[in-house]
């Protein structure tokens, strides 16, 4: 992978040069929905997507396109669109690659959206998925059919954390010459690269650590640039001529970089998830401190670990980087700098207990997110999953004493002492059950 | 678009529109171990523009299957065949880097078939040295790594551009793998043998434009300044980038190049 600069300056510097005209240091915010055309000559250029340059900020906007330059640049991607959330990211991804008829391989370890997405939505739409064990290579390679246009999974699945072996499976999808999408939400580039491991496409949800400080929802695709679209009867819609910019091929036209630019021409022009120019701004802000934020998460979720291990309230703890977790080999490989900031762990005592602990903390905040610079929790049991019953959770991968955590930047000793009055909560309701 | 010719599969990009008989040809040549994604930038413009575009794989580069050539003369004589069997009889030929050589050479040995000569980041030779041929017959990717990240300046490798999300190193390098892995060290060694520039550039009678990088670490600027000189009338600009600038600089360059068939 070509890079002349190190990751912390590409995360300063990436698309961005002082304002010639006024010296604006940081990224200006261009707060607009167009731009006007200097002729007419320029106008029918930039429509029809043969030079760069903005129209419309629904297509493209120089502070989005500054974000965009940034994260293709860190993930070493050939070209990256941003979008409103990592979710239209997921659809864009889907809706430019598959048509109706088409089929996927997914992972059955993902974030619940992802999963219904495919599950439910997509399959109105005449697209099929077949769910798969992330690690069950042979099952993975088994399911690809003459029909599947795309491999999907997560590199640190949510909320399982169960990690995909993304080398060996790549493999596999490149001999049977399908592209493989990852969504490394989870990893962000600064602890793994998934391109570098032969995965073709990524999906961000930039709304967690790459943003970092819960303060807006965005998305985006990178495109590794290092997948054939060329078979015309397989992708007719990225290989074959197209409707949009007179019937060109994208492939032929724009070669590598072919996939985002049928995003931008078609998904973010037809569907519109667009990124608003100041979300792009809140996001640049939080990548500016993304190597330092991951080197603290990381350094925090460590003490974390070794906290809830020995904390008798505990029933049991998971996370890649503990030697006994089932992929624990591959996250060593594939994630040397450690496996993210995410812990789940088990409470003594149930759905109850954990409740009660969730209820009594209180600098951890209790909500539906992850990947902020303060420490999160959700306790599925009582929330998101409080409608099922332990069977029916258990099916989901899930138990009802789970607790997830997102291991914030605060000083881990406040965050011990939290916990502790958690626990103790949570104590009193497992000894009353016993 | 495909076509068999000369008994290989050959692709040349015309932007998405069949040739028309009674336009102007531009026929773009592009460098060592590249292929027609260098002018993705200035393909469709111009077509747009109202031209026809030629901008040939050559062989063994991009969509382009069979041996490759393996010198100069014979990339002129194969890009001369080629016009032949398109039936177009006179171009503007736009070369980037050794596609620079290329043209020179078809100016002086057909130059029936020259309208117009533009040379971007070019000069009249191109010695290679020793350690990216040998880098590039033993690791290929890691040769494309080098002239990628030699061929931006600073401004480049941070992917500065109004082309929204794209980051040149890795795009540059995405275009080089898409060639065949011998493809690079066979077009170094044509460079580096090439020694007919200077007589060629001597017998251009026609008006011509040369578009040079400030900060080109592949072909340096004063090599391209004594080409223009070389050159009874060529006209010249200077634009701040690096080796690679019809990627850095698109926008720049098509307004030079507009101008000049222009004028
Ligand atoms: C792994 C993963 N992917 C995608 C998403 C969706 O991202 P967003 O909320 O930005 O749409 C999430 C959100 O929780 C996630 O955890």
């Amino acid at each position: 992978m070509s890079e002349k600069y190190k990751f912390d300056t590409m995360s300063l510097h990436s698309g961005h040069v002082p304002d010639k005209e006024t010296g604006s240091r940081a990224v200006p915010i261009y707060q607009t929905t167009s731009y006007v055309f200097k002729d007419t000559d320029e106008a029918a250029a930039l429509y029809n997507m043969e030079v760069g340059g903005h129209l419309y900020t629904r297509i493209s906007n120089p502070t989005i396109a500054t974000l965009e330059q940034r994260l293709a640049s860190l993930d070493g991607g050939v070209s990256c669109v941003a979008c409103s959330s990592g979710m239209a990211a997921m659809h864009l991804v889907v809706t430019a690659i598959c048509s109706s008829g088409d089929h996927i391989v997914a992972s059955n370890k993902m974030y619940g959206a992802n999963i219904n997405l495919l599950q439910h939505t997509m399959t109105r739409f005449g697209i099929e998925t077949t769910f798969v064990n992330p690690n069950n290579l042979e099952e993975i390679e088994k399911a690809i059919k003459p029909n599947t246009k795309l491999v999907f999974g997560e590199v640190i699945g949510n909320p399982g954390l169960d990690v995909m072996n993304v080398p060996e499976v790549a493999k596999i999808c490149n001999k049977k010459n399908v592209p493989l999408a990852i969504d490394a939400t989870f990893n962000t580039p600064y602890l793994m690269k998934p391109i570098t491991y032969g995965a073709n496409i990524l999906i961000h949800s930039l709304t967690k650590w790459i943003g970092g400080h819960g303060i807006a929802i965005g998305g985006a695709i990178i495109n590794g640039g290092n997948f054939d679209w060329g078979n015309k009867e397989k992708f007719p819609t990225i290989s074959g001529s197209h409707f949009a910019l007179n019937g060109i091929s994208f492939w032929e036209e724009f070669g590598p970089s072919a996939l985002t630019a049928k995003i931008r021409a078609e998904g973010m022009y037809n569907f519109g998830p667009s990124l608003s120019p100041n979300n792009a701004f809140y996001i640049l802000q939080g990548i500016e401190t993304l190597s330092l934020r991951m080197k603290k998460h990381i350094e925090n979720t460590k003490m974390m670990l070794k906290f809830l291990k020995e904390n008798e309230a505990v029933s049991w703890l998971r996370h890649p980087d503990l030697e006994d977790h089932p992929d624990h080999k591959i996250a060593k490989k594939i994630l040397p700098l450690g496996s993210g900031s995410i812990i789940v762990f088990g409470i003594k005592g149930g759905r109850d207990a954990g409740k009660a602990f969730i209820e009594n903390v209180k600098l951890s905040s209790h909500l539906a997110n992850v990947g902020d610079a303060k420490t999160l929790l959700i306790h599925p049991g009582s929330t998101t999953h409080s409608h099922l019953s332990s069977e029916a959770m258990k099916m989901s991968g899930l138990t009802d004493d789970m607790i997830r955590l997102s291991v914030g930047l605060e000083d881990i000793e406040d965050i011990k002492i939290d916990f502790e009055k958690g626990f103790k909560a949570a104590a009193k309701i497992s000894s009353k059950r016993s | 678009m495909y076509k068999d010719f000369k008994g290989n599969k050959v692709y040349f990009s015309t932007g998405g529109l069949n040739l028309v008989n009674d336009k102007e040809t531009l026929c773009f040549v592009h460098g060592a171990g590249q292929n027609h994604y260098s002018f993705t930038q200035q393909i469709r413009y111009f077509v747009s523009q109202g031209y026809n575009v030629v901008a040939p794989d050559f062989p063994g580069h991009g969509f382009s299957e069979g041996n490759q050539t393996t010198s100069i003369e014979e990339d002129m004589l194969w890009l001369a065949e080629l016009l032949a069997f398109l039936k177009i009889e006179k171009a503007t030929f736009i070369g980037h880097s050794q596609g620079c050589l290329t043209i020179l050479e078809l100016a002086e040995k057909k130059p029936e078939l020259v309208m117009g000569l533009v040379f971007v980041a070019g000069a009249m030779s191109i010695p290679v040295n020793d350690f990216l041929i040998d880098t590039s017959i033993n690791n290929p990717e890691k040769a494309y790594d080098l002239m990628v990240t030699w061929g931006q300046d600073s401004y480049g490798s941070f992917s500065i551009s109004d082309w929204p999300g794209h980051n040149h190193l890795a795009e540059g390098n995405a275009i080089m793998k898409m060639n065949d892995p011998s493809v690079l060290s066979t077009d170094l060694k044509s460079c580096n043998l090439y020694e007919n520039g200077k007589q060629a550039a001597s017998t251009i009678n026609i008006n011509c434009l040369a578009v040079l990088a400030k900060f080109d670490m592949m072909t340096p600027l004063k090599k391209g300044l004594q080409m223009v000189e070389n050159i009874k009338q060529c006209d010249y600009k200077i634009l701040e980038c690096g080796h690679f600038l019809p990627i850095e600089k698109p926008k720049e360059l098509n307004a030079l190049i507009k101008n000049y068939l222009n004028s």
